[in-house]
């Protein structure tokens, strides 16, 4: 298992999605501030993550997650997640990110609800 | 968190007409105090407020700083770029610093245009402020961290319970290690990991995470030892490269199982050693990764021994087929085969078979072993016997063919004794061919026994063995016993053996009875001896007397 986080984005019609891939812990967290960030200096108000390569996030991580929300929300921005695993889907429930950042079973579903 | 600069306005024109740097109107002020008074207008508040501070001293740059543990995080900024974070031990000498509770205001350059005068009392008045607000910020943030505390101790919590619970989600023991290493290290805000799992003396690498680590060590390793159990220093190859390193034993009532290890742990500047907390969190953890992890693997065990018994059942039944299911009906000849192996599939193997229109063919074989290994070579034998037997006429070169394919199919360990006999039904001759096998008997009507003595070594031993054809006249009335020596070698709880005079002894008295009733008196007799002992070896009978 590997410790980097690869990110990609999809740029879309009024929304960005963010793929990740690997260890969301301090170095994977600020590349998806970085990504996200970079998303809302060109003019994206809606974001989507999907986790769909991550297996595990450490506590810098999540609260580089909770950053990013914060900023969203600063901004008036939205954010979902989506194609969690079972064990980041709780962890997420328990640490508060899904009561600013919906969770969704999957890209399409999270896609449907979110575009503006 | 990094904030662009605010595009706050210009210096207010009534103040530049003054000649004071900036002034800030009474229209600023209520607009500033009205940000303060805002639910959500801390983050705004700080900015204007800076922003009129950097005015107001003639500071080309100037960033308010929250300082967490001697490190500083820019909370505002205005004018020039000033770094997002920064040790509070190194703020460039280039920097002005004016200390705040819980915090800091940097700017530059770092001698201001107004050092005094009514600007330098407004200045000061914004600074109050802004330590207020902070001061605030700081209350927000404590309870803030406060609170992902208290959320992530119930994710350590959860984890915990779920490790526990682990084995019902999946009976594969590598995606239940990779479970584990991934909670472990995620927990503890580790880089790097590695499980490793106790087999035969050592500890094996099952699974890494981060990076490599070494592929095993000795149980008995004194350095492993004493970083597992006080904290000492690593093996130095445990997780390579990695500066900090914490271990834990993973073990179950009966001992070690494993070992579980974690390195370098990450906090927003880098990475570091893992507080005593996090030995303990560590070890709750391996503790409960080892009942999840002996559950999956004597859950497995079961499952190798099931599948061990359906293979064994299938075998059983294959090696039924193979005997016959019943002793052929010939006009003029009493015939009964009986076989009981020592576990689900034996050695033993006998057969009675048609050979032509008034012959009849006999067959009692042992092969060396038990189990498996020998229920195969009984099959070999069966078939090759009978492939021979087609083509072959029953004499001294077709015991050297089949000899020669048991030498080609068989382990160098493994033989068969075997007696093999053609019994012509019109002249009472019986032809037959020992390979090592116990004599077979011949109880004549007045009771005198002869022996079938053997003719050659057992088959599969020697490649150029010889064997040697005999003749023996079954009278009407004889009887013929051909067995294994699970009947004359099958032992009494004092270690005596049944032996060959007892079944004589047996034969001579019941001679004259049906061979049903014969057969079942050696079954009790050879049982009612070995009484309390478990079956020791495949028993197998034959017999024939001609009427």
């Amino acid at each position: 298992m590997t410790e980097s986080l690869n990110v990609t984005v999809d740029r879309r019609d009024g929304l960005a999605v963010i793929y990740t891939e690997g260890y969301i812990n301090n170095q994977g967290g600020e590349e998806i501030a970085r990504a996200a960030y970079d998303l809302l200096d060109g003019g994206y108000r809606v974001l989507l993550l999907n986790l769909g390569g991550t297996k595990i996030v450490n506590s810098i991580g999540i609260s580089i997650l909770i950053e990013i929300i914060e900023k969203m929300i600063e901004v008036g921005g939205k954010m979902g997640f989506c194609c969690l695993t079972p064990t980041i889907e709780k962890t997420f429930q328990i640490m508060g990110l899904a009561q600013y950042a919906p969770i969704y079973p999957d890209e399409s579903t999270a896609v449907t609800q979110l575009r503006p | 968190m990094n904030r662009p600069p605010s595009p706050n306005s210009g210096p207010d024109a009534g103040a530049a007409a003054s000649g004071i740097l900036s002034w800030p109107s009474p229209q600023t002020w209520t607009e500033l105090l009205a940000l303060l008074q805002e639910e959500a207008g801390d983050r705004a508040f700080l900015e204007r407020a800076v922003e009129l501070w950097r005015q107001v001293q003639g500071a080309d740059a100037a960033a308010l700083y929250l300082d967490k543990g001697g490190f500083l995080e820019r909370e505002a900024a205005a004018g020039q770029p000033l770094p997002e974070a920064l040790e509070s031990s190194s703020v460039p000498s280039r920097l002005g610093s004016l200390p705040l509770p819980g915090g800091r205001l940097l700017f530059a350059p770092q001698t201001l245009a107004v050092a005094d005068g009514p600007s330098a009392s407004v200045a000061g008045a914004i600074v109050a402020l802004l330590a207020s607000a902070l001061k605030g910020c700081r209350l927000k943030q404590e309870l803030k961290e406060q609170q992902f505390q208290v959320n992530y101790r119930v994710v350590e919590l959860e984890a915990l319970y779920d490790v526990g619970l682990a084995v019902t989600a999946t009976l594969d023991l590598d995606r239940l290690s990779e479970e584990i290493l991934l909670r472990a290290a995620s927990l503890l805000d580790a880089r790097r990991g590695a499980l490793y799992i106790l087999e035969n003396g050592r500890y094996r690498c099952t699974q890494t995470f981060g990076g490599e680590a070494a592929d095993s060590f000795s149980v008995d390793n004194p350095e492993l030892r004493l970083f597992l159990t006080s904290g000492g220093p690593a093996p130095e190859n445990l997780l390579p490269g990695a500066r900090y390193l914490l271990g834990t034993p993973v073990e179950v009532e009966n001992g070690p199982r494993g070992l579980l290890a974690v390195g370098d742990k990450e906090s927003r500047r880098g990475v570091g050693p893992f507080p005593a907390s996090d030995r303990r969190t560590l070890a709750l953890f391996a503790n409960q990764a080892a009942i999840a992890l002996e559950n999956a693997r004597l859950h497995l065990e079961a499952l190798d021994k099931e599948r061990l018994e359906r293979e064994m059942q299938l075998a059983a039944e294959i090696q039924r087929r193979i005997l016959p299911k019943g002793a052929p009906q010939i006009p003029g000849l009493q015939l009964i085969g009986w076989n009981r192996p020592a576990r689900q599939v034996g050695g033993d193997y006998y057969d009675l078979f048609h050979m032509g229109e008034d012959r009849v063919g006999l067959v009692v074989g042992d092969v060396s072993g038990k189990g498996i290994p020998a229920a195969l070579m009984v099959s070999t034998l069966h078939s090759a016997l009978r492939l021979l037997l087609d083509h072959n006429e029953l004499g001294p070169s077709l015991l050297e063919l089949l000899n020669r394919h048991i030498m080609d199919s068989s382990t160098p360990n493994k033989f068969i004794t075997m007696v093999l006999g053609e019994l012509d039904l019109r002249t009472g001759v019986l032809r037959y061919l020992n390979a090592g096998h116990n004599p077979g008997l011949v109880l004549r009507r007045d009771g005198t026994v002869e022996e079938m003595g053997a003719g050659g070594l057992p088959l599969g031993l020697l490649p150029a063995a010889r064997f040697q054809a005999a003749d023996i006249f079954l009278g009407p009335g004889d009887l013929l016993c051909l067995y294994s020596d699970g009947i004359t070698e099958c032992e009494s709880l004092d270690g005596g053996e049944f032996g060959m005079g007892r079944l004589i002894d047996l034969l001579r008295e019941h001679r004259d009875k049906p061979l049903t009733e014969v057969l079942e008196t050696i079954q009790v007799v050879t049982g009612r001896f070995s009484e309390g002992l478990p079956q020791g070896d495949d028993q197998t009978v034959v017999m024939a007397r001609r009427e």
